[in-house]
């Protein structure tokens, strides 16, 4: 929860004009999601609905954020990451020469870094389901998340981990194959895991220094500035969502996401851990992740639980949601739900 | 008693720790060596990528990887807590049953807990991977939820008691003075707990994470406590057994090692125990399906082969002491007390080290079979580890049978 502190007004104006831009690039955003998966019907009421949401308290509250350290923080490691890519920019064009068109998109790139430490929303819990009977084991959320989330080439870390798993058999991940090849097999399911931003995360419960916690609109966030690489979170979390950067993490400039979260996609520093943060950068300016937006069979829904529009809850309504190894006891904010194509909705009770 | 005073005890230590005969030195700079090797590799590994930006080293020369978070390092630790933990044995026979021969080598027994914790404590620096930060963040930053916090708490704390421990007792004995019951009463007291506690806090870091089905009993920290003390004693009794053999005019009743070795081998046949419950648990009926398959790697190896070596090893050499301890001839010959020893120690590094750790992860949370053999750096890295440890061992043990024998050995014989 965010408070106001007194006398935060004296730079309104300042931020009034910041959040108008964030508010119409997240109904671009949210528009052209709409298009893509299908599953979000936005027409102009809902549009306006969502107009109506920004209240004075939310220009408050960004005008707080700006003052506040972690905004300080961001600001820096934007002038840091700008010195750093733009060495790398100049190299390139040193390379391959100032008007060729790799020069001229690194230069682009560094122009447009910036480290973001966009606050929670007030009153939101995020929660993403997942169609198990529409998912067909594509990997394009994979590839998605990579590149969004800014993830080290180098070492290959992939936040999301499709398993393979025999329709014969419960769902018992021990049987899982992640290494799979061909798609889609009639006898096989997919099962996406990533980060189930639990709501009584292990991971948050054993990390010695704070460095990883739950943000209040269910996001688990980790601080890649606090954590020492004691990978206890790794060890405790039940759904092996964690990943450890085991040496320097590369992500060269013409690959990169300049667009960040300081508890995000920002490029991580050698040996801290990181994690799905349910695109945290795109989330909080009103977006959806990037796996829900590139699914290409909308198997995917984000939504915020505590609002009865949403669509995750539309999915709740109409076919139940399920968690993974509910036997662990950390209550995801990640469900699984069986659509259409098997179990078909409730018709007319409702 | 003055500040001066105690500062000629520490010249005492330090004098006594620099004074030896040519195998002394040369043992003692081995170790050196070693050490200084493992702080390279480590230095080379941990802080190239960070502090020189290189993307050379970092921990991706290690085995471990995302499924198998830790390795050899946190497999030692828990090894060696168990180790410190047990010091306190020879102390609780000294000044709770006023045992007098235990009284001459109770300081052994804090010297062996200083130099395992020092081990312990640099095992978990050398698994972090961010050190430095991590010894200005904890103390800021505390998350009392976490075992690591408190076991990281318990164990400097049982270090601080044992230093002072071994540093009063080398300052009154070495004045030919006994330790002063306002001094025992107290230290007894504080000490005790804390010896079980830095184990017990040990084994609540894994057993409570629902994540790793083999860890998540209450069993664990009782038997980490079981075979600590299985080990402890025994580690210990080797040492003494070095001490008289190395040091001249040494010398300690056999009833010493008798007692000694009774607690080690009940200790065994405790963990022995242990093990038998939970086999029957795992394996009798039906179980959870990742318990049952990280507990046929533990005891059938199918990926990791050296994982049931090991179990069975334990399982093997510990009965076979427990039966070599039952022979009455045994009891009344040093030596054969000592090979007794050392076939514990080794069947509880067995049981104690990858064994304790590496099952939880193989498979993994999400079914992944990725085995771990420890890379050659890791090794080298716990070889320069444990080196260090042995030479604090070494170095301190000295000076403090010195004190020792400054009061109970006066002219050459015993009084
Ligand atoms: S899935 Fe793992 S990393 Fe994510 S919140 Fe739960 S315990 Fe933490
Ligand atoms: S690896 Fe980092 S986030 Fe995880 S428990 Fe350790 S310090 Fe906390």
């Amino acid at each position: 929860m965010i408070v106001v502190p007194k006398g935060s007004l004296h730079n309104l104006s300042r931020s009034v004009d910041r959040k108008r831009r964030d508010l119409l690039k997240a109904i671009a955003v949210g528009a052209s999601v709409a298009g893509i998966s299908g599953v979000l019907v936005v027409d102009r009421d809902k549009l306006a609905k969502n107009l109506k949401r920004v209240s004075l308290e939310d220009l408050l509250r960004s005008t707080a954020e700006a003052e506040s350290p972690m905004e300080e923080r961001a600001k820096k490691k934007e002038a840091e990451l700008k010195k750093r890519y733009s060495a790398e920019a100049e190299n390139i064009c040193r390379e391959k020469g100032e008007d060729s068109e790799e020069c001229k998109l690194a230069r682009k790139k560094v122009e447009l870094i910036t480290v973001k430490a966009t606050a929670p929303r007030k009153g939101v819990k995020y929660a993403m389901a997942l169609d198990i009977n529409k998912c067909i084991g594509c990997r394009r959320c994979v590839y998605a998340c990579v590149m969004e989330n800014n993830q080290g080439r180098n070492l290959g870390i992939e936040w999301i981990r499709v398993l393979e798993i025999s329709r014969e058999e419960s769902l018992e991940l021990l049987g899982s194959n992640w290494y799979y090849e061909e798609i889609p097999k009639k006898d096989k399911v997919y099962v996406p895991i990533a980060c189930m931003h639990c709501e009584d995360p292990p991971c948050v419960m054993v990390c010695p220094v704070k460095a990883t916690y739950k943000e209040p609109d269910g996001i688990v966030v980790i601080d890649y500035d606090v954590c020492i690489g004691c990978r206890y979170c790794a060890v405790a979390c039940p759904y092996g969502a964690r990943r450890f950067n085991w040496a320097k993490p590369v992500v060269p400039i013409q690959e990169l996401n300049p667009n960040m979260h300081i508890l995000g996609n920002i490029p991580r520093q050698p040996h801290v851990i990181e994690k799905c943060t349910w695109c945290i950068q795109r989330v909080r300016d009103g977006g959806v992740p990037a796996c829900v937006e590139v699914c290409p069979v909308g198997a995917r829904v984000f939504g915020d639980l505590n609002d009865p529009e949403s669509p995750i809850r539309r999915i709740a309504e109409e076919y139940g949601l399920f968690v993974l190894k509910p036997e662990t006891g950390a209550k995801p904010k990640f469900f699984y739900f069986f659509g259409p194509a098997r179990t078909p909705p409730s018709k007319g009770e409702r | 008693m003055s500040a001066s005073e105690w500062f000629e005890t520490i010249k005492y230590i330090i004098g006594w720790a620099l004074r030896g005969s040519r195998r002394y030195y040369l043992a003692a700079f081995g170790l050196l060596l070693l050490a200084v090797y493992g702080l390279y590799l480590w230095i080379f590994m941990q802080h190239a990528p960070i502090f020189l930006g290189s993307d050379k080293g970092g921990l991706i020369l290690t085995a471990m990887s995302d499924s198998v978070p830790w390795g050899i390092y946190i497999s030692f630790f828990v090894f060696w807590v168990g180790v410190a933990a047990a010091g306190i044995v020879f102390a609780i026979a000294a000044y709770v049953f006023n045992d007098k021969e235990f009284k001459k080598i109770a300081v052994l027994g804090e010297v062996q807990a200083i130099a395992a914790l020092i081990i312990v404590l640099l095992l978990i620096v050398v698994d972090m991977g961010r050190p430095i930060r991590a010894l200005f963040l904890m103390p800021r930053l505390p998350n009392l939820r976490s075992m690591l916090d408190w076991d990281f708490i318990v164990i400097t704390g049982y270090l601080l008691i044992n230093i002072i421990g071994m540093l009063v007792t080398v300052h009154y004995y070495r004045k030919d003075k006994p330790l002063p019951a306002k001094f025992i009463v107290p230290f007894m007291v504080i000490a005790a707990p804390f010896a079980i506690g830095i184990h017990t806090v040990t084994a609540f870091i894994s057993q409570a994470l629902t994540a790793r089905p083999i860890w998540n009993s209450p069993l664990l920290a009782p038997r980490y406590v079981a075979t600590a003390f299985a080990s402890g004693p025994a580690l210990l009794l080797i040492a003494l057994y070095l001490a008289e053999r190395y040091i001249e005019g040494f010398k300690v009743s056999i009833d010493v090692y008798r007692k000694t070795l009774y607690i080690s081998v009940i200790a065994t046949v405790v963990g022995l125990y242990f093990t038998l419950s939970e086999v029957q648990e795992i394996f009798w009926y039906t179980t959870e399906p990742s318990k049952l398959a990280q507990a046929k790697e533990l005891f059938l190896g199918l990926h990791v082969p050296y994982l049931a070596v090991l179990m069975w090893l334990w399982v093997g050499l510990g009965s076979a002491a427990v039966i070599a301890s039952l022979i009455p001839s045994t009891h009344n010959n040093k030596k054969a007390i000592v090979a007794i020893s050392a076939l514990i120690v080794v069947a509880v590094i067995a049981e104690k080290t990858f064994t304790i750790i590496i099952p939880a992860f193989i498979p993994s949370t999400l079914g992944e079979v990725r085995p771990y053999y420890p890379t050659p750096i890791e090794y080298g890295i716990t070889v320069g580890v444990h080196a260090l440890g042995l030479l604090i061992y070494l170095l301190l043990s000295k000076p403090a049978i010195k004190a020792v024998m400054t009061h109970y050995f006066k002219h050459g014989h015993e009084h």
